[in-house]
């Protein structure tokens, strides 16, 4: 299996893309932090005269929310380009080319998950309290990485063949923020789009985090089983995908 | 395509000999697009107006079989564009083939081009470990392996630099001497053999002889006639992506002589 034939590599190229990361502005891990912050106050201005008296906490609602989807939307922008970005590792030596898009997916999964425990304080701040379902919160992204990693194979994949794939996915990702449970509490979603509504599997990620985080309870089974399947799906997808595309990249870069 | 590590069963010919590169009947064709597409636009325009995939084929690598033996370095010469690039990517698993199957039996290290993967911005040491693990080393093996490397390419007193810094001499030093290192059972070698300053050479060459001794097995694809002749026991000509003739050194030479005075 390659992930355990090339682990040293995976780390080494996860290290090495999370010092890119963060060294290469002066306030490093703080601006990271400081863009969900700013978006939080900005949506917190604008909606919370709708939403409101509907939702308790409605600061820390939407803070749990942005911090979420900006793995989904920074994981997958990341690992997008990360072919073309290295070319010289796909056409002038072997290693199974996924290699690079898992190391950049999990430099994106580390900031995230720094992102989230910077979230705590505020939890706490703001009077939501902590419980023990804290401890949740990991499985449940790591199931949120089975859907990044997935979708970003296919994307990295059609990227080397389709350039403006950056522009266009910059869009979808725009469309997939309000598609999200982020702004708006998930009832007010019209009955009749519900299923419609619940095929985005970031839906469930996002509601589940809140649970633990939140709502202290735990989230339902039937919630977890259907994000497990949906990783794995998507997972298996992207790898298709992926296998089929590969086989060209050295002559298209 | 088949990578695996060194099986001692790999008898493929059936002839009791145990074989490091097998390749069988491979072609390799590239796509020449009669325009060149790469936006989802262009491709969408290319299908409204039709002949979305219209491309030219050119065959590289035309139905080519040939056999190394384990222990055995091989050398592979032809004229520009015969197809000898095509075919060590493919024997390094960069290329697929189209047609045909690449067997390899051993770990491989394709030295297609030097310091593959180093980076600018780390240090020489760090870019020793990052070489190690993209050659799928772990970080263990690097260890033990650190202080020869350091010796060989003699630069343990810059190993904190960063290779942003380092001249291309020192550079290709420690590629070479990295590369080395990684203990392949079998080296694709393509003209980077004249590296560095004449000292260093002669240490490359020396080195090349050692690993050759030990048994390991040499694919060398060159233009240095005398360099084949010196090394190989056996090699192939190729032209036009076919195999024109695979057999003793000296006869292939040979032959290699004729065909091109016959071209003249």
């Amino acid at each position: 299996m390659w992930v355990i034939e090339y682990r040293e590599l995976i780390r080494i190229l996860t290290i090495s893309d999370l010092k890119v990361k963060y060294q290469s502005s002066v306030l490093g891990f703080a601006w990271s932090l400081l863009n969900p912050l700013l978006m939080m106050l900005v949506l917190y201005v604008v909606f919370s005269n709708v939403f409101k008296a509907s939702q308790d906490h409605f600061a820390l609602y939407l803070l749990i929310g942005i911090v979420s989807w900006r793995f989904m939307s920074n994981g997958t922008t990341s690992a997008m380009t990360v072919i073309v970005g290295k070319s010289s590792l796909v056409t002038k030596i072997f290693i199974p080319r996924q290699v690079l898009v898992l190391s950049s997916v999990l430099s994106s999964f580390i900031s995230s998950v720094l992102e989230f425990l910077v979230l705590i304080p505020f939890l706490l701040i703001l009077g939501a309290g902590l419980s023990p379902y804290v401890l949740f919160f990991l499985p449940i992204h790591a199931i949120f990485f089975l859907i990044v990693y997935g979708v970003s194979l296919i994307l990295a994949a059609l990227y080397v063949y389709y350039r403006d794939l950056n522009q266009i996915w910059d869009v979808l990702i725009q469309i997939g923020f309000f598609l999200s449970p982020i702004v708006y509490p998930l009832t007010t979603v019209p009955q009749e789009y519900m299923n419609y509504y619940m095929l985005n599997p970031v839906t469930i990620i996002i509601q589940m985090h809140r649970d633990v985080l939140l709502y202290h309870m735990l989230p339902s089974l039937s919630d977890i089983a259907i994000s497990v399947f949906a990783g794995l799906a998507i997972i298996f997808l992207g790898s298709a995908v992926f296998r089929r595309f590969e086989r060209r990249f050295a002559e298209e870069l | 395509m088949q990578y695996g590590f060194l099986h001692d069963d790999l008898d493929a010919n059936g002839d009791g000999n145990i074989y490091a590169i097998i390749a069988d009947d491979v072609s390799k064709k590239y796509r020449i697009p009669k325009e060149k597409k790469i936006t989802v636009y262009e491709n969408l325009m290319a299908l409204v107006r039709g002949g979305a995939y219209a491309y030219e084929e050119f065959l590289a690598l035309n139905r080519v079989s040939f056999s190394v033996k384990h222990g055995e370095t091989f050398g592979i010469i032809g004229p520009n564009g015969c197809g000898k690039s095509t075919l060590l990517k493919l024997l390094a698993g960069v290329l697929y083939p189209d047609g045909g199957r690449v067997n390899i039996n051993g770990r491989i290290a394709p030295f297609l081009e030097l310091g593959v993967g180093f980076q600018p911005e780390l240090t020489a040491k760090d870019n020793v470990y990052l070489y190690g693990a993209i050659m799928g080393l772990t970080r263990r093996n690097v260890d033990q392996r650190y202080d020869e490397i350091m010796d060989f390419s003699e630069l343990k007193r810059f190993e904190n630099v960063k290779l942003r810094s380092f001249s291309s001499g020192m550079y290709v030093r420690l590629a070479f001497a990295t590369a080395i290192q990684t203990n392949p059972d079998i080296m694709l070698v393509d003209e980077v053999l004249s590296v560095g300053d004449e000292s260093f050479q002669m240490k490359c060459g020396q080195k090349i002889d050692e690993i050759r001794k030990a048994g390991k097995t040499i694919l060398l694809v060159s233009h240095a006639l005398d360099t084949v002749q010196s090394l190989c026991s056996r090699c192939m000509l190729m032209d036009k992506g076919k195999m024109v003739v695979v057999g003793k050194t000296e006869d292939v030479l040979t032959e290699y002589a004729r065909a091109r005075q016959k071209s003249k």
